[in-house]
């Protein structure tokens, strides 16, 4: 069609210059009317393909000689130096044909290496953020469609095995029979259907989306029946760029895989150590009392008549601390596992501060024996939305900490006041301090103050963080001016 | 004759320690191990107190509650594992008198089937009598309250509540049972006013309202009055 067009201009054009020549005959040398026929064959060279302007060239050598050339309307010349003429003529034609030709070459294969760069850039930037394989799938797929001027959908494996259930597209575009031939190129890693060897009949062109590993998919692509770009796709430049299209998607789908499988083995580890230190904090601290508490029953089971009376009473006094210490670790490993496994529910309602911190107060009293706790409560507090046996728990963990790493007899004050939409909860002791650098690290799990010699499983603080995180509130370490810490809990005051 | 108790516990080791310690004070004991057999024991042997675990093997120890209450006032004391405040305020909702949280020492135990063996036999509210505890002194019948001996002026609302509380002395009591006792069935998810209520009455009762020694709090479930010491 379009070469049919072609030799017609260029048959038109060496018409014009004959007409011309034959106008212009009488006025001019022969010699100059040759260059009315070059002019020509610039014109068809420049506009149409090579072959057709290597035809312009000789249809004007002939056509030349036919009518500009006496004797006029023969081949023959009557002069013979118009032999040279005639092979100048041809020569510079054939030349300029040529060359224009492969002028054109250059530039046509610039637009497509241009337009090829550009596709392959717009992909690898549009997939260059992308974490989830599918959207990344998805993306590629709109912008081939965009690229090559056809329907284009991916399809992704399921349970590896391909399946046209994973698409990126809404409808199926292809015979669900094809699922078969996609099938076979994901496993071989070949193209097939459309115009290739297997399968030319197929609706589609399937090929691999090859990795540097593997296979992950299969990309299909219908031309559009009936369209000029019908025929483009099957073009080797765009066969070509197709495929490199292909395997740049595959590409960046491994990168996106690897990065989250090296995800997923960097919380894997932090998780297995996380298990170890709990696992070696476990076995240390639940150890230890059972340990105590074996001893002493089993010298009660099987030397109890030798023992003194005051022996006696002391082994029992040391089973029954152990065991509630041991009640105690339980009781907080069980309660950060409910807060890291998201099971707890927080049951707010509105209460007065003064009725939480009243009630933690009185039920500690055996363990704060011997000890001074002066409680400053402002007056007028407002009532806070929060769940009191949670909020109660955190003021029993600072308590009994600061009961546990103070000297004994040293006094503790607990106050309460308001402060800028938040109610503040400090907990005050004269002990030693926390050493400096160390005050946010006391809330993580497992930590152990380095100077202090006094066990636990190193789960209070970080549970009394949780409960108070899930507050919306903060709880802060603070050098106490003269000594000694203190623990702020800030909480939010919500209007009702 | 000493009174009657009988064990619905599944937990072998469990039974061996309340049976030394219950044993050695002197009660008579019943123990069984399932709901099903917990359940006839009590209809055939009338005891004076059911100490009640609520994991049984067989059947929920919530519907036991259920069940004895269909028949009877048995005092109920139920054995919950910590931290189940749901479970504790169901039982108590249904009718079981007090819980005792695992692991729990035996002294708690006992002081608190004393207290409730106490409330089943001075049963019939009291009338006419006049009501001590620490520093309150309050006559039911003039209903006059006094604090160290001077007359304490409590609002109808405040006086109602601390009534409730008298009549049910030592006993846990659910918010939803408060409100339901003193504003009427359709207050019972108010338990705001309740809240102010008792902040009140410690202010007005107790020595150091901030260390609340009478008028307890029991975290998630309610209140407490404590009469004794």
């Amino acid at each position: 069609m379009r070469s049919t067009r072609e030799s017609l201009l260029a048959v038109a054009i060496v018409a014009i210059a004959t007409i011309a020549s034959v106008l212009f005959r009488d006025s001019l040398a022969p010699t100059n009317l040759a260059m009315l026929y070059l002019v020509g064959v610039v014109v068809v060279a420049m506009r149409c393909s090579r072959w057709i302007s290597v035809t312009a060239s000789f249809l004007s050598v002939a056509a030349f000689d036919f009518f500009c050339v006496p004797p006029y309307l023969t081949f023959a010349v009557s002069d013979y130096q118009y032999v040279f003429t005639f092979v100048g003529m041809l020569v510079v034609a054939l030349v300029i044909s040529t060359q224009t030709a492969r002028l054109k070459d250059h530039a046509a294969q610039a637009a497509v290496r241009e337009a090829r760069t550009e596709a392959l850039y717009r992909l690898s930037s549009k997939l260059a953020g992308e974490t989830r394989v599918f959207e990344a799938a998805r993306a590629a797929a709109a912008l081939a469609e965009e690229v090559f001027g056809a329907r284009v959908v991916m399809f992704l494996p399921e349970d590896g095995k391909l399946s046209f259930r994973r698409r990126t597209s809404d409808v199926l575009p292809v015979p669900p029979s094809e699922e078969s031939i996609a099938q076979w190129v994901f496993d071989h890693g070949h193209k097939a259907g459309l115009r290739t060897d297997a399968h030319a009949e197929a609706t589609a062109l399937y090929l691999p989306l090859r990795g540097a590993r593997e296979t992950f998919g299969v990309l299909a692509v219908l031309p559009e029946i009936g369209s000029n770009m019908e025929n483009r796709i099957f073009l080797p430049e765009q066969q070509q760029l197709l495929e490199v299209f292909a395997s740049q998607t595959a590409l960046a789908i491994e990168r996106t895989l690897s990065q989250r499988s090296a995800e997923e083995t960097r919380v894997h580890m932090q998780t297995e150590q996380m298990r170890s230190s709990l696992l070696s904090a476990m076995s240390h601290d639940l150890r230890t009392p059972l340990a105590s508490i074996t001893g002493a029953a089993s010298t009660l089971r099987s030397q109890n008549d030798r023992l003194p009376l005051e022996t006696k009473q002391e082994l029992l006094e040391s089973i029954s601390d152990e065991a509630e210490r041991l009640s105690r670790l339980v009781g907080n490993l069980l309660d950060m596992t409910r807060f890291e496994s998201g099971g707890v529910e927080l049951r707010r309602d509105f209460y007065p501060l003064e009725e939480i911190v009243g009630t933690v107060l009185q039920r500690m009293e055996p363990q704060l024996q011997g000890r001074t706790v002066t409680t400053d409560l402002a007056e007028n507090l407002p009532m806070v939305f929060v769940d009191d046996v949670l909020i109660g728990q955190v003021l029993w963990n600072l308590l009994e900490n600061a009961a546990k790493y103070t000297p004994p007899g040293s006094p503790l004050e607990l106050a309460a006041f308001d402060e800028q939409e938040a109610a503040i909860i400090e907990v005050r002791d004269r002990g030693p301090g926390i050493p400096p650098g160390e005050e946010e690290r006391i809330f993580e799990k497992f930590y152990r103050g380095k100077s202090v010699n006094i066990r636990g499983a190193g789960l209070g603080l970080p549970i009394c963080r949780a409960i108070v995180q899930a507050h919306k509130g903060t709880i802060q370490a603070l050098a106490r001016a003269g000594g000694g810490t203190t623990f702020r809990i800030s909480l939010p005051i919500q209007s009702a | 004759m000493k009174p009657l108790i009988l064990i619905i516990e599944d937990d072998a080791q469990i039974r061996r320690f309340l049976r030394a310690a219950l044993d050695a004070e002197g009660y008579r004991l019943q123990e069984t191990v399932t709901a099903e057999e917990g359940l006839a024991q009590a209809a055939a042997r009338q005891p004076d107190l059911i100490l009640l675990d609520l994991g049984l093997p067989d059947r929920d120890g919530l519907e036991v509650i259920q069940k004895v209450r269909e028949w009877g006032k048995i005092p109920i004391l139920v054995l919950s594992a910590r931290g189940q405040e749901k479970d504790k305020i169901a039982a108590l909702d249904l009718g079981a008198d007090d819980y005792v949280a695992k692991p729990f020492a035996v002294g708690e135990l006992l002081a608190r089937i004393r207290a409730a063996l106490r409330r089943s036999i001075v049963r019939g509210d009291g009338a006419g009598s006049i009501v001590h505890f620490g520093p309150v002194e309050v006559d039911l019948e003039k209903r006059i309250v006094r604090v160290d001996g001077e007359d304490v002026h409590l609002t109808p609302n405040e006086y109602k509540l601390l009534q409730v509380l008298i009549q049910h002395a030592g006993k846990v009591l659910t918010q939803r049972q408060l409100l339901n006792e003193v504003w009427g069935p359709q207050h019972t998810e108010q338990a705001q006013y309740l809240r102010v209520y008792i902040a009140q009455l410690r202010r007005k009762l107790e020595r150091n309202p901030a260390r609340p020694k009478y008028l307890q709090t029991e975290p998630g479930v309610g209140y407490r009055l404590v009469s004794e010491e």
